[in-house]
């Protein structure tokens, strides 16, 4: 019963409401209040995200496991990072209410949560990111291959794009008059073909897949068809 | 380079050559000595004044950005401490950065201060407004409440099917609201956009635009195409399988398209730290 | 790197598919450094996509509430700014009135870097409450955009400041998403434009006009909904650097124009790293056709 049909009912219960919060007007504010709840788990779910990362790195250190040392630097920086916040350290005193710390602003650069997020954590993320700049042109480089038909058309492609989408284009062809016979043979053109009427009619297809997948699913666990999550626990 | 990118760390870490030890030595020796005469001078150039705090603390900001992007980048060559170092920081600082995030902007105003709506005024937000139905609103948000401990007990080594309430609640909510967007926004309106008249004719002069019929034609192909494609139920042969090849080209130019403007993506990231290295940090563009 | 050996000396182009792919990293490094480094720029020539977002945030009437959400994180940002800060500059040029918010927890400080650095730079007029609104982060993420679709201040009591929304001229007023007249979600991911797409447009489709600025990598999700439900859309930094042309032309600024011109900026990068791109995959085929000759002759 607690473990089995509570679950169940209320994960009906809840994709009911919200359907029928679509549907007439008299439920809106069920639905309302419903995703209320939901946003509220949402900024919970962080709570968790950041537990489970004690606890990870916590039992690392404790084994003193390869690499425990990272793991104290992790938690160093992470209840660096949320004392700065939670305690609001430094935080620049509101305008109207100087004499409440809490409601001052700690995001900003000259506030130590506003810093870290300035010059640590920024920087770390885009280079992080930017990283897969160099991991694309290796994989570019060995995996590319023209084997067949479609890796050629997909190359084809890609080509005309990374052309198209620079300077080059318009250098290459951009002297073809644009109301000439011939101007579909200027990057340009060729792009807008490819990604309007190409690559939209592709994802438009992939879409509506996904539309359908979507429904299914949702219909299944709305229905109770589909309990694969009970089994998470 | 086999040994690069390989996620193990370990003899590498606990054990580096003593020439790469002296190497990353050096360099933070260097860097630390360079950083530390710069923000000297600064300081000694703008002497006691309140601003000069403030601009202190950013150099030390820049300086400590330009290290951190050098560390993710030293990666690049291979696996290394001061690569580690930084990942290392990166996970602590952004959970914590979510959690407090949630907590303030969502957690205080959306949760507590239903259900103490006077302490939460007191401490953070003195200007919060009074609710016309504060019981009402207490006693709805004891439910984000309870389902909310409910879901940090995952935490717990015992009970896991307490998590699965707030987890149903969530998967619930999350099928409810999906099930009518995306047979609205994806299926309905996608399926409607493909049904168009195949041949086109110029809007101004009404004459027959053969570029414009071409790419109606093209775009309907291409659906169709795609989804004969994506439809298994019938064996992919004759017509249907002639049909599902072309569905495959089409895919195969919207996933080169895709590359090439994922490509374009990359190499933006990577062109704003480099400008921030050069610009911000050394001030030679 | 060591697939040759024993079996004489390889040629040159068959010993290339083994090369060391650190030279690729240098390569690719050098090609985005050299042209940052010397400055390089080119002429952009603006798309249709990026004169279709232009003209909708031209088309809606002078003094309009709009909403510009910042659904992005720094991993973004060098694409994304750039078309903020353009849009930024262009509503308010345009005499709108701006109310920001973040889908991504840190959205919220770009959108306080935009404010900074473009509106109270170029308008300094322009007070707050009144022309312009900061609300900040939510979570829940498409929950958050399904809840304004019917009640903005159920999701929002209070600005970042902590003011309540009825305290602030410029949103006492606003119910739902159908009181903005546009919605820009500058977007990265998920979620981002295409929850725009199916939780706000969907509810209202004639309400308001939507557009987004969106990464490269999220263009292809995006497409479809184009230009049906996204009046229009700012594709990656070339995206960027078109629509800063198009907001330049018509509202110049007297100092600080590099502010809004970051997307010109990166897109000389560009060229020369998809020239060694389109180089790198020419190169491996070559490489892979004479390992394979080779192989084959063996």
């Amino acid at each position: 019963m607690l473990q089995r049909t509570i679950p169940i009912a209320i994960l009906s219960l809840s994709g009911i409401i919200l359907m029928l919060a679509y549907f007439s007007p008299l439920t809106t504010s069920w639905g309302e209040t419903v995703l209320g709840w939901f946003n509220v788990l949402a900024a919970v779910a962080f709570v968790l995200g950041a537990g489970n990362l004690l606890r990870v790195n916590l039992e690392r250190i404790s084994a003193q496991r390869s690499g425990w040392a990272y793991s104290a630097i992790t938690l160093v920086s992470f209840f660096a990072m949320l004392a700065f916040g939670l305690l609001k350290l430094g935080a620049v005193p509101s305008e109207k209410h100087p004499d409440k710390h809490f409601a001052g602003a700690y995001e900003g650069p000259t506030a130590p949560y506003g810093w870290m997020y300035e010059y640590v954590l920024s920087p770390l993320t885009a280079t992080m990111f930017a990283m897969l700049a160099f991991y694309v042109a290796s994989a570019a480089f060995r995996a590319f291959r023209a084997k067949n038909t479609e890796s050629i058309l997909l190359l084809g492609t890609a080509f005309i794009i990374l052309i198209a989408q620079t300077a080059a284009g318009m250098f290459l062809t951009g002297w073809i008059p644009q109301d000439s016979v011939f101007a579909f043979l200027r990057f340009d053109s060729m792009k807008i073909a490819i990604t309007e009427y190409i690559q939209t009619a592709g994802m438009r297809a992939i879409t509506i897949g996904i539309a359908l997948g979507v429904a299914a699913t949702s219909l299944r666990l709305i229905l109770g068809v589909d309990k694969s999550y009970l089994s998470k626990s | 380079m086999s040994d690069h990118g390989s996620n193990e760390p370990g003899p590498q870490v606990q054990a580096p050559r003593k020439s790469y030890r002296f190497l990353w030595l050096s360099l933070a020796v260097l860097g630390l000595s360079v950083f530390a005469l710069r923000t000297a001078s600064a300081a000694q150039a703008q002497g006691a004044d309140p601003a000069a705090a403030q601009d202190l603390w950013k150099t030390i900001g820049i300086w400590c950005a330009a290290f951190m992007t050098l560390g993710i980048l030293s990666f690049l060559y291979k696996d290394n401490p001061f690569y580690k170092v930084c990942e290392s920081i990166l996970i602590g600082v952004s959970a914590a950065y979510w959690m407090v995030n949630g907590f303030w902007s969502t957690l205080v105003p959306n949760l507590f201060a239903k259900l103490a709506p006077t302490t939460v005024r007191e401490i953070a937000l003195p200007d919060l407004p009074v609710s016309a139905t504060p019981g009402t609103d207490m006693a709805l948000a004891f439910v984000p409440l309870v389902l909310g401990f409910m879901l940090l007990w995952r935490l717990a080594p015992r009970g896991g099917w307490i998590a699965v309430w707030p987890l149903a609640f969530i998967i619930g909510t999350t099928a409810g609201m999906r099930l009518v967007a995306s047979i609205e926004a994806d299926l309905l309106a996608q399926t409607v956009a493909t049904v168009r008249p195949l041949v086109a004719f110029d809007k101004a002069t009404e004459a027959f635009d053969f570029w414009a019929t071409v790419g109606a034609v093209t775009s309907v192909a291409g659906v169709l195409s795609v989804l004969t494609y994506f439809f298994f139920s019938v064996e992919h042969k004759g017509a249907v399988g002639a049909t599902a090849r072309l569905g495959v080209w089409f895919l195969m130019i919207t996933f080169g398209s895709a590359f090439g403007l994922t490509v374009m993506g990359r190499i933006t990231l990577l062109a704003q730290r480099f400008e921030f290295l050069f610009k911000e940090w050394l001030g030679i563009v | 790197m060591h697939e040759h050996n024993g079996s004489g000396s390889p040629s040159f182009l068959a010993r290339l598919g083994g090369i060391d792919r650190r030279w690729i990293f240098l390569a690719m490094g050098l090609s985005i450094a050299l042209p940052i480094l010397l400055k390089l720029r080119f002429p952009e020539y603006p798309g249709p996509m990026a004169k279709a977002t232009f003209d909708a945030i031209e088309s809606v009437p002078e003094g309009s509430t709009v909403l510009v959400a910042f659904d992005y994180d720094p991993a973004s940002a060098a694409e994304l700014q750039p078309m903020a800060n353009a849009m930024v500059h262009h509503c308010a040029s345009r005499g709108h009135k701006i109310v920001f918010m973040a889908l991504w927890p840190l959205g919220r400080q770009l959108a306080d870097k935009a404010i900074e650095e473009v509106l109270l730079e170029f308008h300094p007029g322009l007070r707050y409450g009144t022309d312009y609104v900061q609300l900040g982060y939510q979570a829940g993420n498409e929950g958050v955009i399904k809840l304004m679709a019917t009640n903005v201040p159920e999701q929002y009591k209070t600005d970042t400041k902590g003011t309540p929304l009825a305290s602030l001229p410029l949103v006492a007023q606003i119910k739902s998403t159908a009181d903005f007249a546009l919605i820009a979600s500058i977007s990265a991911g998920y979620p981002g434009a295409k929850e725009w797409v199916q939780f706000a447009e969907s509810a209202n489709p004639e309400a308001f006009k939507l557009v987004c600025g969106s990464t490269g990598v999220q263009v292809s999700q995006l497409l479809p909904y184009y230009p049906k439900q996204l009046d229009g859309m700012l594709v990656a930094v070339k995206g960027a650097a078109e629509y800063e042309m198009l907001v330049e032309g018509k509202y110049p600024v007297e100092k600080n124009a590099e502010r809004l011109g970051q997307g010109r900026v990166r897109m000389g990068p560009q060229l020369v790293a998809h020239m060694l791109m389109i180089g790198l995959i020419i190169l491996g085929n070559i490489a892979m056709v004479a390992g394979r000759s080779r192989g084959g002759a063996r």
